[in-house]
C-alpha cells in the first residue's frame, strides 16, 4: 500500500490539472495585484512607483474610510458565524431527523440561494422602500408609524438593513452542506446512542455535532471568507452608502478600481482582503484541528 | 398523557417554525413570478406584493424576442455544464492526491488551495483578462469555463476533503491487496463512494457559474458567446428600464435552476443513503 | 500493468482536457465572425441595448451606413450601462478595444486618450461634416487640441414638472429662485412633497446641485474651478448652491427617503403624480411619454437663476455621448469615416424618435416629435452656454469624491462650508 500511496507519477497526474488552473487563474492575479498595489496607477496610462504609499493611505486617509469598511466586514463575519450558522445547523438537524415533508422543506429552504441576486435585491428594495415598503406599511398598520424609517438610506440602519438579506439568503447554503454531512454519518451510530437511552437532543449534541466537525469547519470558513468578500447585494441595495455607512472593503475596492480609476490603491485593498481571508481560513482550520486532536 | 400532550404541542410548534420559514423562503418565487407580469407603475408603488392587476403576458414575449435569449441560454448551459464536469473531476483527483497519497508538501499545497477563497473577483478581472488575451482565448466558451473552474476549485476541494474523511482507508488497502493499482483504487473505489460530494459540488458550482456576471461581461464581447446573465442585463436601458420583461427573463433563467436542484437534491439523498449502507 | 496504463491514459486525457482550451477556437477571437469573405467588418460597442431608447437610431444609422458602403458590415454589440463602464476600462487596459466604441466624453475618457489607445480623427472631420456639426458640440471629445470622437446628442438638464398638479393647487410655475422656493412652500403647505430626487443614485442629486451651482456661479467660473484650476472651489458662489441644497433638504422639499431610493423608484413617483417636480436630463422627455399615465400633464422649464453670474439660457449638459475609434483598428480610414456617418445618422433618428436632442443640424421634418422633447431641443438651440455635468467633467477620482461629499452634505454629515472646503482640497490634489 505504501508503494501505491507514494506513486510519483500518479501524484503528478492527479495534481497537474488543478495546479495549472490554480496557478494561472488564482496565483498569478494575486501576484499582479501585489505588484499593482505598489503603484499610483489608473489602470491605463503609465503608473508611478510609490512603494507602500497606497498601504499608508489605506490606514491613514480619513476620506477613504478603509478601517471602517474592515470593521463592517468583520461584523458581518461575526453575525454570519454566530447567527446564520446556528440557524442553518438547527434546520439541518431538524430535517435530517426525518420530519414529515423533509424533501419539501429541503427544497424550499434552499430557494433563496437559487434565486438571482438581481431578484433578491429588487425584492428587498421593495421590503425596505420608505414610501410603500412592506416594513413601513406594516409598522403604520400596527400604529407604530413612529418607527418607520428609510431603512437603506439612514446611516444608523443601512448597515444592518443590508446584512439581514445577506444572512437570510445563505442560510439555505450552509444548511444543505450540513444536511449532507449529517446524512453521511452512519445511522448505526445514532441507533447505538438511542439504544443507550440518549434523547434526540443528546444525540445531536454528543453524536452528530462532533461527527460534523469537518463540515462545520468548512461552513465557518465559507461564512467568514464570504463575509469578508461580500459585494453583490450591498452594491445593489445601497452601493455602500449613504455617505459610506454600509461600505465594505469590496465595494470600496470596486469603486476605487473601476469608478475612480485608482487601480493601484484598489489593488492594495484587494491585497488586504486576500490577506484577511487567508489568515482567517488558516486560523479556523487550525482551531478546529487542535480541538479534534 | 401529560407527555403525549407535551409532545403534540412540541410537534405543532416545530411545524409552525418550519412552515413560517418555508413561507419566508418561498416568497421570492411568488414575488418574482408576479413581478414578471406587471408594469413599472405596479412594480414601483401601486401594487408591490399583490397579484398583478393587469396580467402582462407580453413581458414574456418581450424577454424572449429581445436579444437572443435562446442562444444565451444555450451558452450558459454549455459553460455551466462544462464547468461543473471539470470542477468535479479536477477537484476529486486533487483531493485524492492531497489526502490519500503520501508526498512532501501535500499539507502546504492543501492550504495554498484555500487562497482560492480569498481572491475578490473584481481584483482578478484585469489579470485574468490579460492572461486570456495572451492565450488568444477571449470571446470563447473557455474564456469563462477556465476561470469559473479555477475559482470553484478551492470550494470543491474543501468539500471533497470533508467527505473523503468518511471513506475508510481499509477499503483502499483491501483493494490494493487484491492487486488494484492507484488508478484502479481511485476510479473504482473512491469515485463511486464520493457521489454525494459530487452532487453537492455540482450544485454549488452550478450556482457560481450560472449567476456569474462580471467575468461574463468583460471576457465575452461577441454576442455569439454571451451568457444568460449578461443577456438579461441588457434588457435594461441606460436611463429607464422596463422591469417587467427583466422579471420574465429571470423567471425563465431561474426555472431550470429550480428543476435541476429538485432533481439533484433527490440524488443527494439517494446516494447518501447508499453511501451510509455501504459505509 | 495494463490496468495501470489505462488509468494513466485516463488521467492524462483529463489533464489535457483542462489545457485544450489553449488551442481551439481562437479563430473566432475577433468580432468579425459571421461575415462573408471579402467583407470588411467594423465592430461597434455601445450601451444602446435593445431596450434602450437609442437602439432604433443605432440600428437605422448602421443600416444606412452599410447601404452607402457596400462590402462593409458593422457588428453592433450592446452592453448594460453600469457594467459597460467596467468593461470599457478593462478593454483599454488590456488593449482589447473594438474598432468603434461608445464612451463618455470629458473626464471619463481622458485616461483612454492619454494611454494612446484612441485614434485622433481630425483628419477625417471633413468640411462636409464641419458644416453640419457645430464645433462646440465636440468640446468634450477634444483633448489637447485634438479631436478623438464624434457625438450625436446634446442632452440638457431642466426642471420637469407636472402642470396639472400646479394648476390644481393654484401654484404658479416658477421662473426665479424665489418663486421656486415659494412654490415649494405652497406645495408643502398642501401636504405635497415638491421635488423628487434620488440620493442613492447620487448622479440625480448631483444634477440638481450642478444646475444650482451653474445658476449661481455662472459657466466661466465653474469651468475655471473644475477644469482649469484657476479658481478655488472655496468661493461664496459655490457655497451658495451647496447652501441651497441644504435649505431644500431642511425645509423637506425633497422626497422623504431619497437616500434609500434609486432613480427608477424616485422617478416613478414623479410619473405617477406623487411629486410635482423632478430635475433631470432631457431623456426624461422620452420617458414621460412611455412611463407616465398622462404624458400631456407634464411640461418642462429651465432651472431658475440664482445670481447675476448666470442667465436662464445657460444650461447644464452638452454632448457627452461619444463614439471613438480605437488606435489599434485595422481599418482606420473606414472607421474614421464611420464615426461621423454613424453619429450623424444616430443624431437624426434618435431625435425623430424623441430619444434625444440632435447634435447635428436638423435638415429634415421635425413636426412629429413629442412637445417636451421639441421644447428641450429649442432650449438647446438657443443656449448661450453648455456646462458638462460635474461628475463627467471632472476626472474620475474627483468625480467619485464629489458624489461622496454630496451624499455627506445631503444627510447632514458635513456643512455647506465643509463641503466647499473639501471640494477645494480634492481639486487641488
Amino acid at each position: 500500500m505504501d508503494k501505491v500511496r507514494k506513486n510519483k507519477t500518479a501524484i503528478i497526474l492527479f495534481m497537474l490539472p488543478a495546479v495549472v488552473l490554480f496557478a494561472g487563474i488564482i496565483i498569478v492575479p494575486i501576484f499582479m495585484s501585489g505588484y499593482f498595489s505598489l503603484f499610483k496607477w489608473d489602470g491605463m496610462t503609465e503608473g508611478a512607483f510609490i512603494g507602500l504609499g497606497n498601504y499608508v493611505e489605506l490606514f491613514t486617509s480619513k476620506t477613504s474610510g478603509f478601517p471602517k469598511t474592515v470593521q463592517n466586514a468583520l461584523l458581518l463575519a461575526v453575525l454570519s458565524v454566530f447567527v446564520q450558522l446556528p440557524i442553518s445547523l438547527g434546520l439541518a438537524l431538524l430535517l435530517a431527523k426525518g420530519v414529515k415533508g423533509e424533501k419539501f422543506f429541503m427544497a424550499v429552504f434552499f430557494v433563496p440561494v437559487l434565486i438571482s441576486t438581481v431578484v433578491i435585491g429588487q425584492l428587498w428594495m421593495k421590503i425596505y422602500n420608505p414610501q410603500y415598503g412592506i416594513i413601513n406599511t406594516a409598522l403604520h398598520a400596527m400604529g407604530l408609524g413612529a418607527y418607520a424609517r428609510t431603512w437603506l438610506g439612514e446611516q444608523e440602519t443601512a448597515l444592518f438593513a443590508v446584512f439581514v438579506p445577506i444572512l437570510w439568503q445563505y442560510v439555505g447554503y450552509h444548511m444543505l452542506l450540513l444536511y449532507a454531512g449529517i446524512k453521511a454519518i452512519p445511522t448505526e451510530l445514532k441507533e447505538a446512542a438511542r439504544i443507550d437511552g440518549a434523547t434526540e437532543g443528546q444525540i445531536s449534541r454528543f453524536v452528530l455535532i462532533p461527527m460534523l466537525k469537518p463540515v462545520i469547519r468548512i461552513c465557518v470558513i465559507f461564512a467568514v471568507t464570504g463575509s469578508l468578500k461580500a459585494f453583490d447585494l450591498i452594491y445593489v441595495l445601497t452601493g455602500g452608502g449613504p455617505a459610506h455607512a454600509s461600505e465594505v472593503p469590496s465595494t470600496l475596492m470596486v469603486s476605487m478600481i473601476f469608478g475612480r480609476n485608482r487601480y493601484g490603491f484598489g489593488s492594495s485593498i484587494a491585497m488586504f482582503i486576500i490577506f484577511l481571508c487567508f489568515f482567517f481560513a488558516i486560523s479556523i482550520k487550525k482551531m478546529f484541528k487542535t480541538e479534534v486532536e | 398523557m401529560e407527555t403525549a400532550k407535551g409532545k403534540r404541542t412540541k410537534k405543532t410548534l416545530l411545524y409552525a417554525v418550519l412552515g413560517f420559514w418555508a413561507v419566508v423562503n418561498i416568497f421570492p418565487i411568488y414575488w418574482m413570478i408576479t413581478f414578471s407580469l406587471k408594469s413599472n407603475a405596479e412594480i414601483f408603488g401601486e401594487n408591490i406584493i399583490g397579484l398583478p392587476k393587469e396580467w402582462i403576458w407580453s413581458n414574456y414575449s418581450a424577454a424572449l424576442t429581445t436579444g437572443n435569449m435562446g442562444l444565451y441560454f444555450f451558452n450558459s448551459f454549455i459553460v455551466t455544464g462544462t464547468t461543473i464536469a471539470l470542477t468535479s473531476i479536477v477537484s476529486l483527483m486533487a483531493t485524492y492526491a492531497l489526502t490519500r497519497l503520501v508526498w512532501k508538501g501535500s499539507k502546504m499545497v492543501n492550504n495554498m488551495f484555500m487562497l482560492g477563497l480569498t481572491v475578490p473577483i473584481h481584483a482578478a478581472i484585469l489579470p485574468v483578462f490579460i492572461l486570456l488575451r495572451n492565450l488568444k482565448m477571449t470571446n470563447s466558451y473557455q474564456a469563462l469555463i477556465i476561470p469559473y473552474t479555477a475559482f470553484a476549485l478551492a470550494m470543491a476541494i474543501m468539500i471533497c476533503g470533508s467527505f473523503i474523511e468518511n471513506i475508510p482507508r481499509e477499503l483502499e488497502e483491501a483493494a490494493c491487496i487484491d492487486g488494484a493499482s492507484v488508478y484502479g483504487i481511485f476510479f473504482r473505489i473512491i469515485l463511486p463512494l464520493m457521489k454525494p460530494a459530487l452532487a453537492t459540488i455540482a450544485i454549488f458550482t452550478f450556482l457560481q457559474a450560472w449567476n456569474e456576471l462580471m467575468f461574463a461581461v468583460i471576457f465575452i464581447s461577441d454576442s455569439k458567446f454571451r451568457t444568460l446573465t449578461v443577456g438579461i442585463q441588457t434588457l435594461s436601458g441606460s436611463y429607464t428600464t422596463e422591469w417587467g420583461p427583466i422579471g420574465a427573463a429571470l423567471v425563465i433563467a431561474t426555472l431550470p435552476t429550480l428543476v435541476l436542484y429538485a432533481v439533484m437534491s433527490g440524488k443527494i439523498q439517494k446516494s447518501l443513503m447508499a453511501g451510509a449502507v455501504k459505509g | 500493468m495494463k490496468r495501470k496504463l489505462i488509468g494513466m491514459a485516463l488521467a492524462l486525457v483529463l489533464a489535457m482536457g483542462t489545457l485544450a482550451g489553449c488551442g481551439s477556437k481562437t479563430e473566432t477571437a475577433e468580432g468579425n465572425a459571421g461575415t462573408a469573405k471579402g467583407d470588411t467588418a467594423l465592430t461597434l460597442w455601445s450601451i444602446a441595448t435593445e431596450s434602450d431608447s437609442f437602439n432604433r437610431a443605432y440600428t437605422q444609422a448602421i443600416a444606412d451606413f452599410e447601404a452607402a458602403n457596400p462590402g462593409v458590415k458593422v457588428v453592433h454589440e450592446t452592453f448594460e450601462n453600469e457594467s459597460y463602464k467596467t468593461k470599457i476600462k478593462s478593454a483599454v487596459a488590456a488593449n482589447e478595444l473594438p474598432d468603434l466604441f461608445y464612451t463618455w466624453g470629458g473626464g471619463f475618457s481622458k485616461a483612454f486618450v492619454e494611454s494612446g489607445k484612441v485614434l485622433a480623427i481630425d483628419g477625417y472631420f471633413t468640411d462636409e461634416y464641419k458644416a453640419e456639426l457645430p464645433q462646440a458640440a465636440l468640446s468634450y471629445a477634444t483633448y489637447d487640441g485634438k479631436l478623438y470622437g464624434s457625438t450625436y446628442t446634446t442632452p440638457v438638464s431642466a426642471l420637469f414638472y407636472n402642470r396639472k398638479m400646479f394648476e390644481e393647487n393654484g401654484i404658479p410655475v416658477p421662473t426665479t429662485w424665489d418663486e421656486w422656493m415659494a412654490a415649494n412652500r405652497a406645495f408643502l403647505d398642501k401636504g405635497i412633497t415638491p421635488i423628487g430626487v434620488s440620493v442613492k443614485d447620487t448622479w440625480v442629486l448631483a444634477m440638481t446641485h450642478d444646475a444650482l451651482t451653474l445658476k449661481s456661479a455662472g459657466p466661466e467660473k465653474v469651468a475655471a474651478a473644475l477644469t482649469e484650476g484657476s479658481q478655488s472651489y472655496d468661493d461664496p458662489d459655490f457655497l451658495a448652491s451647496a447652501g441651497k441644497i441644504k435649505e431644500l433638504v431642511d425645509m423637506g422639499a425633497f422626497i422623504s427617503g431619497a437616500t434609500g431610493l434609486s432613480n427608477d423608484e424616485a422617478s416613478a413617483l414623479f410619473y405617477n403624480g406623487t411629486v410635482p417636480m423632478y430635475l433631470s436630463g432631457s431623456w426624461m422627455g422620452g420617458s414621460i411619454v412611455t412611463d407616465a399615465p398622462n404624458p400631456e400633464d407634464f411640461d418642462v422649464i429651465p432651472v431658475p437663476v440664482l445670481s447675476g453670474n448666470a442667465q436662464s439660457t445657460d444650461f447644464m449638459g452638452g454632448a457627452v455621448d461619444t463614439l471613438m475609434v480605437a488606435a489599434g483598428t485595422k481599418n482606420p480610414d473606414l472607421a474614421g469615416k464611420a464615426v461621423f456617418e454613424l453619429t450623424r445618422g444616430i443624431s437624426k433618428y434618435a431625435y425623430l424618435d424623441g430619444a434625444g436632442i440632435a447634435a447635428w443640424e436638423k435638415n429634415y421634418d421635425e413636426s412629429g416629435i413629442n412637445p417636451i422633447t421639441k421644447k428641450l431641443a429649442d432650449y438647446a438651440a438657443e443656449a448661450t452656454s453648455f456646462t458638462m455635468w460635474f461628475d463627467t467633467l471632472m476626472d474620475a477620482d474627483d468625480a467619485g469624491e464629489y458624489l461622496a461629499l454630496l451624499q455627506g452634505l445631503y444627510v447632514g454629515n458635513i456643512s455647506p462650508e465643509e463641503f466647499v472646503k473639501a471640494m477645494a482640497a480634492q481639486l487641488d490634489k
